[in-house]
């Protein structure tokens, strides 16, 4: 008995030694990322070869020098300003726009519901990435190159946002429009008053999910725009990343202020990300 | 209750849709008209008064590009690659964590920090880390006796670091939908098989497996179509090389149609490489279709 107790006590231990390690395996860049950024450039190198590597500088007065370097160096504030106000005032457009659209094929009765329906559907298929040069195009023509408007416009209509905000809208009972409208409630009104309000949830996922596809999104922001000042931060990242002299805890100091803001949504806004289980996720998105 | 619809009702319908319809009509079908028109011009970005209708030309010529025929072979490269190696680790770490231990948070936190990092950020990050000169992951392999490897600087191993460093990245989430499925299967399934006697493999076999298909082949088919559209990882690790041996088809229609101005020959590369996609969606309906 005593000695299977044993025998199962050091199976546990193996199990989570073996766990540890895999757990290990994922996070070691990300500490790595963020301790390089808190110690001068040359011990960056000096540790690579010891546990040290995992250590911010034994100085607490070296930890945050990086940063002000790299803020003094780079416009690092304005590309996160940028950044934030491309993810809001996209994922507030996303709202708005999808949820009007969803609203209608869930609830209107108009004619050529069904053929659009099924048209919009069939827009799933074409991989975004191919029509890029085409949207550029558009863009140019529209006179916005280099704009901000020209960031966030193409992606905002989503039939896979439309779709989720018809579902949610589908599920709301007839009654209760019924009801308003017999109390003299325009259409716009019921739609601003009652359905907006009754659906928080898929709001929050259309708002947490838009604000992260932007906050990530580089390819687009890197053809529009020129205009330094206009950058977002991932275009910034590279931009950074190829400024001679590159600075390896520079550059790990601006990675680590551009993932932040992302930790934090995800730990706030988790139940909703969940929820929206999109068809992306994967090194590959 | 087949009510005919009125006009007032036509009116706010339209109006609550015109502004998704206009911005995709704009930005989405327009655009995918333009590709196909403009496959088959010599559409310089620059000159766009002075493109010509070119007929086939433009395929033709790609098919005696070497380049062209690269990126198909590295995009299919990598496709095959990713499936088995993100599914597999997602699998795995699904089945991990779904076991109750204490600390399993951790754990499920852990798998799942990557995912939080943009494709940029990981990028530049692995570049550093694999690094062939003072990155540390060669200083460690030196440490316990390995030759220090080229990674993203040699041909032969620039696709598979990247596959790497995207199912590393990629894993995490899909873990959580593939334990979403599992937590969906009801306990007693599993209790009412240990007391005929299966072992937890055969549970596995017989029960979690099966029940889970649904969500595995979500999971997979996602991974498929978005594995066609590597563009990043390369793009910022690699830039398509070295020779080549990394540019993929969405890279190439970034190359050739932007860095390169080549609208009209890029817009051919978009429109293969989009009947390409449209026929694997059409696959997938069907099967998930059958499956239901």
């Amino acid at each position: 008995m005593k000695k299977m107790l044993k025998k199962m006590k050091a199976m546990t231990i193996l199990e989570y030694g073996l766990l540890l390690l895999l757990a290990a395996l994922f996070i070691f860049p990300m500490l790595w990322m963020v301790v390089s950024s808190m110690k001068p450039e040359a011990s960056v190198f000096k540790d690579l070869s010891s546990l040290r590597a995992f250590l911010p500088s034994l100085n607490p007065g070296n930890w945050f020098k990086t940063y002000a370097e790299v803020i003094n160096r780079f416009s690092v504030g304005t590309y996160l300003f940028n950044s934030i106000f491309y993810g809001l005032s996209f994922a507030a457009c996303s709202i708005l726009i999808n949820s009007l659209a969803g609203f209608a094929f869930a609830k209107i009765n108009f004619s050529g519901k069904k053929i659009i329906f099924g048209m919009m559907l069939a827009l799933l298929i074409v991989p975004v990435e191919t029509v890029l040069i085409p949207q550029f195009t558009i863009m140019n023509g529209l006179g916005l190159v280099n704009t901000r408007l020209a960031v966030i416009l193409p992606g905002i209509a989503s039939v896979f946002n439309i779709y989720l905000f018809r579902n949610f809208f589908i599920a709301i009972p007839e009654e209760i429009i019924e009801s308003a409208r017999i109390d003299g409630a325009s259409i716009v009104k019921i739609f601003f008053k009652i359905m907006l309000p009754m659906s928080k949830p898929a709001i929050a996922t259309v708002g947490v999910l838009s604000f992260i596809g932007s906050w990530n999104d580089y390819i687009w922001p890197l053809m529009v725009l020129t205009d330094k000042s206009k950058f977002s931060m991932q275009v910034a990242i590279t931009t950074i990343n190829t400024t001679q002299p590159v600075y390896i805890n520079q550059v790990m100091a601006v990675l680590t202020i551009s993932t932040i803001p992302l930790i934090i949504i995800y730990v706030v806004a988790q139940k909703y990300i969940l929820q929206g289980l999109g068809g992306s996720g994967t090194g590959i998105k | 209750m087949n009510k005919k619809s009125t006009l007032k009702e036509n009116l706010i319908g339209y109006g609550f849709m015109s502004p998704a319809l206009i911005l995709l009509g704009i930005f989405l079908v327009i655009p995918v008209f333009m590709v196909v028109y403009y496959s088959f011009t010599d559409y310089y970005l620059l000159t766009p008064d002075q493109r010509q209708f070119v007929g086939l030309s433009n395929f033709v010529q790609l098919f005696k590009d070497p380049i062209f025929i690269k990126s198909i072979f590295n995009t299919l490269k990598f496709v095959v690659w990713i499936i088995p190696v993100q599914l597999g680790a997602s699998l795995g770490l699904a089945l991990i964590v779904n076991k109750a231990r204490k600390g399993n948070i951790f754990f499920k936190v852990a798998f799942f920090a990557p995912v939080v990092m943009s494709l940029v950020v990981i990028s530049i990050l692995w570049l550093y880390l694999l690094n062939p000169n003072d990155g540390l992951i060669n200083t460690l392999l030196m440490k316990i006796g390995i030759d220090a490897q080229p990674f993203l600087t040699s041909p032969k191993q620039a696709m598979y670091t990247i596959v790497f460093v995207s199912a590393w990245q990629g894993a995490g989430y899909q873990m959580l939908l593939l334990l979403g499925g599992m937590q969906n299967i009801p306990q007693d399934v599993y209790e009412a098989a240990e007391l005929d006697g299966f072992n937890k493999f055969q549970q596995f076999i017989y029960i979690t497996m099966p029940l889970l298909k649904p969500t595995a082949l979500f999971v997979l088919l996602t991974t498929l179509i978005s594995a066609f559209k590597l563009i990043v990882q390369p793009m910022v690790m690699t830039q398509g090389g070295p020779m080549n041996s990394t540019m993929t088809m969405v890279y190439y229609i970034y190359q050739t149609g932007f860095t390169d101005r080549m609208v009209g020959y890029s817009s051919s590369i978009a429109l293969i490489f989009t009947t390409m996609i449209g026929m694997i969606s059409i696959a997938q309906r069907r099967l998930m279709k059958e499956d239901n």
